[in-house]
């Protein structure tokens, strides 16, 4: 009896594993990811010719269809640090670059597909051109507008290959931007930050600040020239809240148009698109002499602007008022209430100028610093809205007195007087202090230089009064 | 006739004794094998008394037997329950030996098993709690139908749901400290050793434990409860395995005392009812019993129940009508082959050693040791790997990529068109998507390959990677368990309990799909967070400081990693009193619970103790009372009427209000409690058995937990009110309230009639208090009050009202059919607390959102009832004998009709705001985060093929 049913249970279990059913473990071989070389159905055209027939048409959109035109590019753009959002920036070829376009797509990432140096081509039939944001654009039309190619599209019109190249920046200098180096992989050589960005100990980060809105834009100084470009960082950015190095070097990134197309920018992949490895600086030259306790009784010059016309030009006096850039000077004016002047005052601001810059002049008449001693300088400011805008307060004593000298003088930063800052209530008023200038030599000439950032709705205005400069 | 038929006529059975005790006894032997059957539970109708047969198929009953015409009822699953009507004189024995059961064909527990199953086939909480795993033992009409027939609908008894219950393996509690339910799949795969089922009703008189309001099951699986024997079966079915093969067993009592009981299955499925839903369980039993003499057994038992199932979602309204009840985003093709990215695996094996000691002929102790180990793991896809870079002396973390689910909401139709008179370029990009979607709509897993691939080709590391969230639990428990006949009247109980729980939490890197490793940082870490005191990326985003910029590996923990210690230790106390007209009983518990987390990485966001190192220790006192009566008109009338209060302790997940980022206990954290009363009349004779039972329930300070993204946080400033948040939710009063109804009429020998209603409602009592938290803004956040204003509101669950009409035809010649027409209404949808908090009329400024109107208002947060359903479920089978082998089929239909129908479904809280969600609700072409829900499955059947010997 045992036995037999110890048969059964043997049965039993034979008979379980026989029947038993595989499932699929959880050990997933990874799948063939290898690109392979695809082949192209149609005309392979380069991204000169795209912009070749848009720009000749003369429309403000074109739409491709039946060319049966395959567009070959280098994928230069990478979402991969959040700074660049649905789309890919093309360029022609990987060293010395000649076109470059921008391709919208409705999927985020695209890195993970369409890394940096990879070599796509674009099927252009269903695609329109565009201008948008002031560069040239492929996607889908969308009335007259440009909309980004639908995900579901995406593997249709971007066709990867298995070449990854090695994208070499091309090397340009500010002075050199035009429509030919829009959406090209650049580098600028031997920049830094503007040193209100980066000096003292709060740097700015990238995008980071209360009033970065969209993108985080910074000052970029090219050394050894007086030109300067804004990099632009988006807010989404994972790197926004990186602080800005105060060394200079390298920036590779894609040059660009901002968003209301008014001034040239330069987006960068990531952090690692700097190469800043020089630690000194190339700030203007800096004269300081320290604060002085006292004021001498021997006044060498005073203007507090009562003689001024209200709403001219600063004249008179012997004031050099020069306009370097745009068309915004300082100018008197009156206000009262809550952000009033101290009768009449002196004030500048590019608000609402539409200048792509300005930068404004008003310079003192000569100070001798042969002859008298113990000299000083004090003087108040106060802002509007100030954000976006500077204002220096600059020595030279190799000025030549004419409008034409001026930019070409030796200009040194009065360091130790206090301009208002971003952060002071627009209200009041600033003093200066009293601004040691004793150390200096020769003739000199003291110049409040206002710089607005080229962004007309958000540049302030800084005012200026009670200027004295005295001796013992 | 059949013989059972002969024996239910001619079996009167009056043997005289030795005069002086009044005595019934017996045994009961299978009817085809002729062995023994330990375990069949004997009640002589009409009374509470009820007794079960041991190793022998022996059973007595000695104290309180009623005297002339008694009939016994004799009942087990598996077998056909039968009717011996015997004659009781006063000081004399009756001894009726033998008396044999037939194997029923009629398996319907294995469909429940298959049914509870389903609960960890589902991505969110709102399954787990279906009952029908705990009434399935039960044999009142009106609970039967609740396990087998309501189960597929989450209805809830008397609005109670498993936690409101007590599973108990052979006297042990299986509850989980951390949610307060017993997990299913611990035990699955093991149905032909779970015939050995006790359920006692609510808080009545129960031999092993205090009990609780839903009722506690107690599955006794010792060797020598096993009827001598083996079977094996193979089943078939499309609900959420494909087919099952077990074999089982039984060795029955041997010489020198032993028994033994094996048993050994498989569950496996590449698909259930919803796509993509594999499953693959394996289970094996073994229990060794050695009756050491007259009063000493002991007893091994040990479950290895290993369970991986690929699981599905709620899904919303338009992707339902887009794909329908059966689609399930998280799987997709990869090498040809299905691939869900939800696995859970479970794998918790379970050993238990039993003392049985009959100290005398009427006082019995019972001492069991558990020990349970193993791991419980649920995967999802991490989108969030980055690199680091070090620039300027600081890390950034560059990287991360969108979420892809297939219906994220960016890639469905209603996306495209959620502006206000979409161009038609938006419809054309909304048909786009919906082509997409209809036609693919799977998860991509080649595009997170290639993803990972092209970072690998760089050196970079995953972006995607696989996440098992695990927890890892060694329980250990010694109770003890003590029963005496005092007198004839009076029995006691009680028991001790001592459990202690070490449970390991934390994050598995399962699969680097292809890459090389995975960045240990939180990618959505900003500096702006507000929790941490040092306020740099590179160190809020790190998941443990004292370990920063970790590149974890397959098989590393990472992201958050805690243990939590938790202690039990609690006991009962019973008195049960049996008089000619009245039987009561009365008990009272007590208990001290205690829990501490210990942080084993130090969170970013939460620095230093807040989030490393030991939490306070939270200690919970607690105690019930409970009391009963039936009062016995006749034999035929009962009334019966049950009170209890009781205090409980919050479980795990309720008490730490994060516990993967931090020691932070929840704010007015209290006991539960608790306080019920029913009311039945009971109505029994030979043909006609019937109960109508009015009930009452209320719960107070309860505390629920829940985890979400939101856009719309009141006072966080303009357009910075997204946050990941947690929800507390605590003094949370609820009441249900309602009657159930139950009949069953044996018509003739053959035909059996049934009729069951449930009307009842389960209502939020009161406004409970809510505040939530996040990394994302500083402390606890309340609005307004305070308050959720719920008072009123359903709580979510099921149908409030079920109905059945069914019958059962069981022919002599061994086979039968049934079918039950069951009704539905009255089910609410999961609303958004959120939303119901002064949240929803308040602007980001913290000033009254301007344009309220409260009417529109009134409509935006009126609760979604549920459409009505009607569910048909048939059943049938036969079965043969050929020799000594007993074979037979049962199969049942389920939803025959194929109706549609919700189960139930949540309000989602991403927008819960008055202006927001007024767009969203209003849209012509739909919402875009619409309510989600989860559907009843169609039409489906189970087919299930045996051979017994």
């Amino acid at each position: 009896m045992r036995t037999i049913k110890l048969n059964k249970l043997v049965a039993l279990f034979v008979c379980m594993f026989a029947l038993i059913g595989c499932i699929q473990d959880d050990d997933f071989e990874a799948p063939d990811t290898v690109v392979v070389d695809p082949s192209i159905p149609g005309n392979i055209i380069d991204i000169d010719a795209v912009l070749g027939s848009f720009n000749q048409s003369g429309d403000g959109i074109i739409t491709f269809e039946g060319t049966n035109n395959y567009m070959l590019g280098y994928v230069i753009s990478s979402d991969e640090g959040g700074n660049f959002f649905k789309k890919l920036v093309l360029q022609d070829r990987p060293e010395n670059p000649t076109a470059g376009i921008v391709v919208q797509v409705d999927v985020s990432p695209l890195f993970t597909i369409y890394d940096f140096g990879r070599k796509v081509y674009v099927k252009l039939d269903g695609l329109s051109v565009s201008v948008r944001n002031g560069v040239i654009q492929l996607g889908r039309r969308e009335g007259n507008n440009l909309a980004r190619i639908s995900s579901a599209r995406m593997s249709e019109h971007l066709i990867r290959t298995p070449e990854v190249a090695t994208i070499v920046p091309l090397e340009v200098s500010i002075i050199d931007f035009s429509n030919e180096l829009e959406s090209i992989y650049i580098r600028l050589n031997d920049v830094q930050f503007n040193r209100f960005d980066v000096l003292g100990n709060n740097p700015k980060t990238f995008a980071a600040e209360d009033d970065d809105q969209f993108d985080g834009e910074r000052l970029l100084e090219e050394c050894g020239g007086n030109s300067s470009v804004i990099l632009s960082t988006s807010t989404f950015a994972d790197f926004k809240a990186l602080r800005l190095p105060a060394n200079r070097g390298s920036v590779d990134g894609v040059l660009t148009r901002n968003f209301r197309d008014v001034f040239y920018t330069i987006y960068i992949n990531s952090p690692e698109a700097l190469n800043f490895n020089n630690g000194s600086r190339c700030d203007p030259l800096e004269i300081s002499c320290g604060l002085s306790t006292t004021i001498g009784a021997n006044n060498l010059f005073m203007d507090s602007f009562e003689t001024q016309t209200l709403n001219s030009p600063i004249s008179g006096n012997g004031w050099t008022n020069f306009i370097e850039a745009g068309t915004k000077r300082w100018e008197a004016y009156t206000a009262t209430g809550s952000n009033a002047s101290l009768g009449r005052s002196a004030r500048i601001g590019s608000f609402g100028s539409n200048d792509v810059s300005s930068i404004a002049w008003l310079i003192t008449p000569a100070i001798n610093l042969e002859t008298n001693t113990g000299e000083t300088i004090r003087f108040k400011t106060s802002n509007s809205f100030a954000d976006g805008s500077t204002m220096q307060v600059l020595f030279s004593n190799d000025w030549d007195g004419t409008m034409t000298g001026i930019t070409s003088a030796t200009w040194s930063i009065v360091s130790d007087a206090y301009v208002v800052q971003d952060t002071d209530p627009f209200g009041p008023w600033f003093p200066s202090g009293n601004v040691n200038l004793s150390c200096a030599t020769g003739t000199g000439y003291i110049a409040f230089k206002y710089q607005g950032s080229g962004q007309p709705a958000f540049d302030g205005t800084y005012e200026l009064d009670d200027i004295s400069i005295d001796a013992q | 006739m059949t013989k059972s038929f002969i024996i239910f006529l001619f079996g009167i059975f009056s043997i005289a004794g030795a005069v002086g005790q009044t005595i019934v006894k017996g045994s009961v032997i299978d009817g085809t094998s002729d062995e023994p059957i330990p375990g069949v539970t004997i009640t002589m109708e009409g009374t509470d008394l009820t007794t079960q047969t041991d190793a022998k198929g022996e059973f007595s009953f000695t104290s309180n037997v009623p005297f002339g015409e008694q009939v016994l009822i004799i009942e087990k699953i598996g077998y056909t329950t039968k009717r011996y009507p015997i004659i009781v004189n006063e000081g004399k024995t009756v001894n009726i030996t033998d008396m044999s059961m037939d194997y029923n064909n009629d398996n319907r527990d294995l469909v429940v098993i298959s049914i509870t199953d389903d609960q960890l086939n589902s991505e969110d909480n709102g399954a787990t709690d279906n009952i029908s795993g705990l009434l399935q033992a039960s044999r009142d009409v009106f609970l039967n139908a609740a396990a087998f027939d309501f189960s597929a609908t989450f209805f809830r008894p008397r609005g109670l749901d498993n936690s409101d219950g007590k599973v108990l393996i052979n006297g042990i509690e299986m509850n989980k400290l951390l949610t307060g339910r017993p997990q299913w799949a611990n035990w699955g795969g093991l149905n032909d050793v779970q015939r050995n089922q006790e359920f006692t009703m609510g808080f009545s008189a129960n031999d092993y434990s205090f009990g609780d309001l839903a009722g506690t099951t107690n599955i006794i699986m010792r060797a020598s409860q096993y009827r001598k024997g083996g079977r094996v079966s193979y089943a078939s079915a499309n609900r959420s395995y494909e087919g099952r093969v077990m074999g089982s067993y039984s060795s029955g009592l041997m010489n020198g005392g032993w028994s033994f009981t094996v048993l050994g299955s498989r569950r496996f499925g590449n698909e259930g009812y919803v796509d993509g839903t594999l499953y693959d369980a394996n289970s094996l039993f073994i229990a060794v019993e050695k009756k050491m003499n007259e009063n000493h057994s002991l007893n091994f038992s040990s479950i290895y129940a290993q369970n991986r199932r690929g699981r599905s979602t709620a899904i919303t309204e338009e992707v339902h009508n887009l794909r329908g009840r059966d689609y399930n985003p998280f799987w997709g093709e990869l090498n040809g082959e299905i691939r869900n990215s939800r696995i859970r695996r479970i794998n918790e094996p379970i050993f238990m050693l039993s003392h049985f000691w009959d100290v005398s002929k009427k006082t019995t102790l019972n001492t069991n040791v558990s020990y349970q180990f193993g791991k419980f793991g649920d995967t999802r896809i991490d989108n969030g790997g980055t690199r680091l870079v070090t620039f300027n002396g600081h890390n950034s973390y560059i990287g991360g990529a969108n979420n892809p689910d297939p219906t994220y909401y960016q890639r469905l139709p209603s996306y495209f068109l959620r502006d206000p008179n979409p161009t038609a370029f938006d419809y054309e990009q909304a048909y786009i998507a919906q082509q997409q979607f209809q036609n693919d709509g799977q998860l991509d897993w080649n595009a997170l390959y290639i993803g990972n691939a092209t970072l690998a080709a760089q050196g970079g590391n995953s972006i995607y990677a696989i996440q098992e969230d695990r927890i890892d639990d060694k329980d250990f428990t010694v109770n003890t368990i003590f029963d005496s006949e005092i007198s004839e009247h009076i029995k006691i109980n009680g028991n001790l309990n001592y459990k202690r729980l070490k449970s390991e939490n934390f994050a598995n890197l399962k699969d680097l799909l292809g890459g090389n490793g995975f960045l240990d940082v939180d990618f959505f870490a900003e500096e702006t967070d507000p929790n941490a005191v040092d306020g740099l990326l590179e160190n809020i985003a790190q998941s443990d400081r004292r370990n920063p910029n970790r590149i974890v590996q397959e098989g590393d923990r990472y992201k958050y990693n805690f243990e939590i210690d938790a202690n039990v230790v609690s006991g009962f106390a019973q008195g049960q009193f049996n008089y000619r007209k009245v039987d009561f009983y009365v008990g009272a518990s007590a208990s001290q619970t205690s829990y501490q987390r210990n942080g084993l990485f130090e969170n970013g966001n939460f620095p230093g103790e807040r989030s490393f190192g030991k939490s306070e220790k939270l200690e919970f006192a607690n105690y019930g009372v409970k009391g009963g009566a039936t009062y016995k008109i006749s034999g035929r009338h009962l009334l019966n009427l049950n009170a209890s209060y009781q205090t409980k302790a919050p479980n795990i997940r309720n008490s730490f209000n994060n516990a993967r980022q931090n020691n932070d206990v929840v704010i007015g954290l209290e006991n539960e409690k608790v306080q019920s009363a029913d009311a039945s009349y009971i109505y029994r004779s030979p043909i006609v058995k019937a109960r109508l039972t009015a009930y009452y329930s209320n719960f107070k300070d309860g505390t629920d937990i829940g985890f979400y993204f939101t856009e719309d946080i009141a006072g966080l400033g303009f357009n910075t009110g997204d946050a990941f948040v947690q929800e507390v939710l605590t003094n949370i009063e609820t009441r249900n309230l309602g009657v159930e109804f139950g009949l069953e009429a044996q018509v003739t020998s053959t035909i059996k009639l049934k009729a069951v209603a449930s009307v009842g409602q389960s209502i939020f009592n009161n406004d409970p208090n809510l505040y939530l938290t996040s990394d994302d803004f500083a402390g606890a956040l309340t609005f307004g009050d305070g308050t959720a204003k719920l008072k009123d509101y359903h709580v979510a669950g099921g149908p409030e009202r079920a109905y059945q009409l069914g019958f059962e035809y069981r022919d002599p010649d061994f086979w039968n059919f049934g079918l039950t027409t069951n009704y539905f209404s009255n089910a609410y949808i999961d609303v958004s607390n959120l939303a119901r908090s002064a949240n929803f009329a308040t602007d980001f400024d913290g000033q009254p959102v301007v344009g309220y109107d409260d009417s529109v208002a009134r409509q935006l947060l009126k609760q979604e009832k549920f459409d009505d359903y009607m569910l048909v479920n048939v059943t049938g089978g036969k079965s043969w004998k050929i020799k000594d082998y007993f074979i037979g089929f049962f199969a049942t239909i389920n939803n025959v009709l194929d109706q549609q129908y919700k189960t139930g479904g949540f309000e989602q809280s991403r927008l819960p705001k008055y202006g927001r969600l007024q767009e969203d609700q209003t849209r012509e072409t739909g919402p875009v985060f619409g309510s989600r829900y989860f559907y009843g499955n169609g039409t489906t059947y189970y087919l299930n093929i045996y051979v017994r010997f």
